[in-house]
């Protein structure tokens, strides 16, 4: 056992590295109220819907009309006529956002690293196709917690939206280990 | 003696700051000045139309395909060289006579990881590779080129389509495009 009151310096790293795993345990939480099934999935527009911006998290909905996105400010729909194929797919990435990256940069002894090991989650992402009234195509981009993807591509399916893949057979690769393709 | 250093202290910081204020004021007009000098790229008399990126099934993921293409398109909007920049399956180029079409055709797509990237720095990169080609509407080839997008230290995976479609709208707004003919593709 060290004795940690002669060493100030390992005391101090111990503590931070305490401190940041707290949290990341904090920011790594999954929001289990996402899980709501028709009534809307909490997820974040990555790019792509007209008129919302960019990393804008919000409520994703299926309804008869089309796909509607709902954030603080911000709308968007997708009819469901316009939709020309839907996708999902898996990937995983670092929790806490730039503060927290920012935080881990400043741990020493590479502290910062091994938080990062704990720090990632997996997330699902749905793309959608669709084109506008000139018959341009536009492309959508939305991350959910885990398993949400699914469940809103096979409403989609539902309605009627065509997909080229279907809902059971659609690989997703996560990124675990990174693939060369 | 002691009271002339007090006079000259005292001098110095009340005309020293007010200088210092103009000196920063003045810096801050000569910046802005040499920004304002800063070459606008040149207007070209062409439209172009952007047509997603040619993979072999299961080569590229969806997301990475339309997020290269949505941010491709919002990119060339960006740098101004095009009259116009139209989607693909636009009917509204029909009546564009100088038309331009950029096609992409996928050469290596590398999904690395964030995680990796975050614990040892030199891993788990994402890379995009493309072969770029620009041509007008009857298939002559104005440009050919090989872009790569990669994201190697911060940031998501999807943040590799982003430097892929900034490299390409670099590319073609350095690129000298030819006149187009007198009736081309009319």
């Amino acid at each position: 056992m060290p004795n940690l009151h002669k060493n100030p310096r390992a005391c101090i790293f111990l503590l931070l590295s305490l401190l940041l795993l707290l949290c990341t345990s904090l920011f790594g939480q999954t929001d289990t109220s996402a899980s709501q099934g028709v009534s809307g999935v909490r997820s974040t527009h990555i790019l792509g819907l007209e008129g919302v911006k960019r990393n804008l998290r919000g409520t994703l909905t299926v309804q008869p009309g089309g796909l509607d996105f709902t954030a603080s400010g911000a709308h968007g729909t997708i009819a469901i006529a316009s939709i020309q194929d839907v996708f999902t797919a898996q990937d995983s990435r670092q929790t806490g956002g730039k503060a927290l990256t920012v935080l881990k940069m400043g741990v020493p002894y590479g502290g910062g690293r091994v938080v990062s090991l704990f720090s990632h989650e997996k997330l699902d992402s749905l793309t959608i196709e669709y084109r506008d009234a000139n018959g341009g195509l536009h492309g959508v981009v939305f991350t959910m917690p885990l398993g949400q993807a699914t469940v809103l591509k096979k409403q989609l399916v539902d309605l009627g939206v065509h997909v080229s893949i279907p809902v059971a057979s659609q690989p997703e690769k996560p990124d675990a280990g990174g693939t060369k393709q | 003696m002691k009271s002339n250093r007090t006079f000259i202290s005292a001098t110095l910081v009340r005309i020293g700051g007010p200088a210092l204020l103009l000196c920063v004021f003045c810096l801050g007009i000569s910046a802005r000045g040499f920004a304002e000098e800063k070459p606008q790229p040149t207007t070209s008399p062409w439209a172009i139309q952007v047509e997603p990126i040619q993979a072999e099934e299961g080569q590229l993921p969806p997301d990475f395909s339309m997020a290269t293409y949505e941010n491709l398109v919002t990119q060339l909007v960006k740098t101004d060289k095009f009259q116009e920049v139209f989607r693909s399956g636009d009917h509204q180029t029909d009546g564009v006579p100088n038309l331009l079409v950029l096609h992409m055709t996928l050469l290596n797509f590398e999904r690395g990881s964030q995680t990796k990237r975050a614990v040892t720095t030199v891993g788990g990169a994402t890379k995009v590779k493309v072969h770029l080609k620009v041509t007008t509407r009857d298939g002559n080839a104005v440009l050919e080129k090989d872009v790569q997008g990669t994201v190697r230290i911060f940031g998501e995976n999807l943040k590799a389509t982003d430097d892929l479609a900034k490299d390409i709208a670099k590319t073609l707004s350095e690129a000298s495009l030819p006149a187009p003919a007198k009736g081309a593709g009319q």
